[in-house]
């Protein structure tokens, strides 16, 4: 796919070894420096369209931080890009919306797998293949949030293409197709709703990374934002503990 | 179907495939394909008995150091398994855990391991009869955490990760046999690429019926054969893998506290 060991990728800001093994990747460029405020030190690294970098540590561990944009496709850039340039853990941090009723506003929500009601994973592998989180992380994020006192859900999620369409159904002309998923998912035990999940988890199955994600039920302000980061770094810590320790 | 008898097979007393009603199997149930390996499983256990055995459903009821702990099983493939899991959660079973084989799908799945399904694609067609295809297979966290810890104590080889269910065992070994040969090699090429490490014909539905009945689930598949590089178990090998598959759902059975299956 990258050919001519280029230097610099298409997309993101960044060269090859500009990034952490570990890597943080919110939807927001403005939340980069939000989660890298939260490490011991960083510095920012640059911005190219959606894409804001940033990089640091924190309890002495390598950690980047790199916006996707919003949605499935500009993840799979970042998320395809980033492993070229040398990342190998992805951890998504996100805001959402809540799906069946066991998923209340504020929740902190671990994604084990998410439904790929998106348009990016089908070019990568057949719709019948599961999008996944790997069980490592998933297991670490669960660890680290108890450690910290933060309550979470683990659970999956959905994966959108059209924020509209899962906000004001009603006004598409696919209304009658949305609704009838919508209430599978409900039905089914999906709890959270957001957009780049399916993608991450499927591209970096494909490439043999490892991804994950942490969302936030509906709230998005900075305080839920910092906690998710410290959920996140925690999980850093104890993975490099573990790795260390092989 | 009248509004009077909506959901009456569901709801009726003896389970209409399984035969079988509250208080015949525990919260805790094994779940192998064939009918004839349910003995041989519950010689695993310290007390078993039969309890019915009908079909391709036998199944039997016991306790393994003082758990309550059952075996039944669903016939091979998607359908008879949906039917299977569906009766057995109306009468109380809260966990299922798949016991079966596979055939392997990379190069470091070995003939002899253990594969703990985290999840599974979802190439077959009952599943979608419950949930858009958009929908992802997935085991619980908490089984598969058990399952990797038993498996981890007993210094077994094991692998965690994704595998395949299918519809057509045939289409699967004589893929160049069927009319949508095209189509049966070019995903199987895709599931490679995309790490799946087994193929196996239950986990799936198995998995999306448990998301949306709310129970936890997981799969332990003994890699069997190897197409890939015409391998396959001895019978001798096969007996002990199976006990080895055994004891690891066994002892990660004693990790999931034991839930009443009469309420």
């Amino acid at each position: 796919m990258f050919d001519n060991k280029v230097e610099q990728v298409k997309h993101l800001p960044l060269k090859i070894d500009e990034v952490a093994r570990y890597v943080i990747v919110p939807g927001d460029p403005n939340r980069v420096e939000i989660i890298a405020s939260v490490f011991d030190e960083y510095k920012l690294q640059g911005s190219n369209r959606e894409f804001n970098a940033a990089r640091g540590t924190y309890k002495g561990t390598d950690v980047s931080v790199v916006s996707t944009g919003i949605g499935c496709p500009s993840t799979a850039i970042a998320v395809e890009e980033l492993a070229y340039i040398g990342a190998e853990v992805f951890i998504r941090i996100g805001t959402s919306g809540s799906v069946d009723n066991s998923v209340k506003k504020g929740d902190i929500f671990i994604a084990t797998g998410a439904v790929r009601d998106d348009g990016t994973s089908k070019q990568y592998i057949p719709i019948e293949f599961p999008a996944i989180a790997d069980f490592e992380l998933v297991t670490n994020l669960i660890k680290a949030a108890k450690d910290l006192n933060i309550k979470s859900k683990v659970g999956i999620c959905q994966s959108k293409d059209s924020f509209f369409g899962e906000v004001e159904p009603e006004r598409m002309p696919v209304a009658p197709y949305l609704d009838n998923k919508w209430k599978a998912w409900q039905k089914g035990g999906v709890g959270a709703s957001e957009m780049e999940a399916a993608t991450l988890f499927t591209v970096a199955q494909i490439r043999k990374l490892k991804a994950g994600a942490v969302l936030a039920v509906e709230v998005s302000d900075e305080e839920t934002v910092k906690k998710m980061t410290k959920i996140v770094l925690e999980c850093i810590n104890i993975m490099e503990r573990d790795r260390r320790n092989e | 179907m009248s509004k009077k008898e909506k959901g009456g097979l569901l709801k009726s007393e003896i389970q209409y495939h399984i035969q079988m009603k509250k208080g015949d199997v525990a919260d805790f149930v094994i779940l192998p394909g064939d009918p004839g390996r349910v003995e041989f499983i519950a010689d695993h256990f310290d007390t078993a008995k039969v309890v019915a055995d009908n079909r391709e459903y036998k199944t039997m009821t016991g306790k393994y150091k003082g758990r309550s702990i059952s075996v039944t099983s669903t016939g091979i493939g998607c359908p008879s398994t949906a039917i299977a899991v569906e009766e057995l959660a109306n009468i109380g079973a809260k966990t299922f855990v798949r016991m079966g084989t596979s055939g392997a799908m990379q190069d470091f799945t070995r003939v002899g391991d253990k594969v703990i399904a985290t999840g599974a694609v979802r190439f077959e067609g009952t599943s979608v009869q419950y949930m858009p295809i958009e929908f992802p297979a997935v085991a619980s966290h908490e089984m598969v955490t058990a399952l990797v810890r038993s498996a981890s104590d007993a210094k077994l080889n094991y692998h965690t990760g994704i595998v395949q269910s299918k519809d057509s065992f045939y289409g699967q070994h004589s893929p160049e046999d069927m009319p949508i040969a095209q189509e049966l090699l070019q995903k199987w090429d895709a599931w490679v690429k995309g790490g799946v490490l087994c193929s196996e014909m239950e986990a799936a539905t198995l998995f999306v019926v448990g998301s949306y009945r709310k129970l936890r689930t997981g799969a332990v598949l003994l890699v069997a054969g190897d197409q890939a590089k015409g391998e396959s178990l001895t019978k001798e090998d096969y007996q002990q893998n199976m006990t080895e598959s055994i004891n690891m759902i066994l002892e990660a059975s004693l990790d999931i506290e034991e839930e009443s299956s009469n309420g």
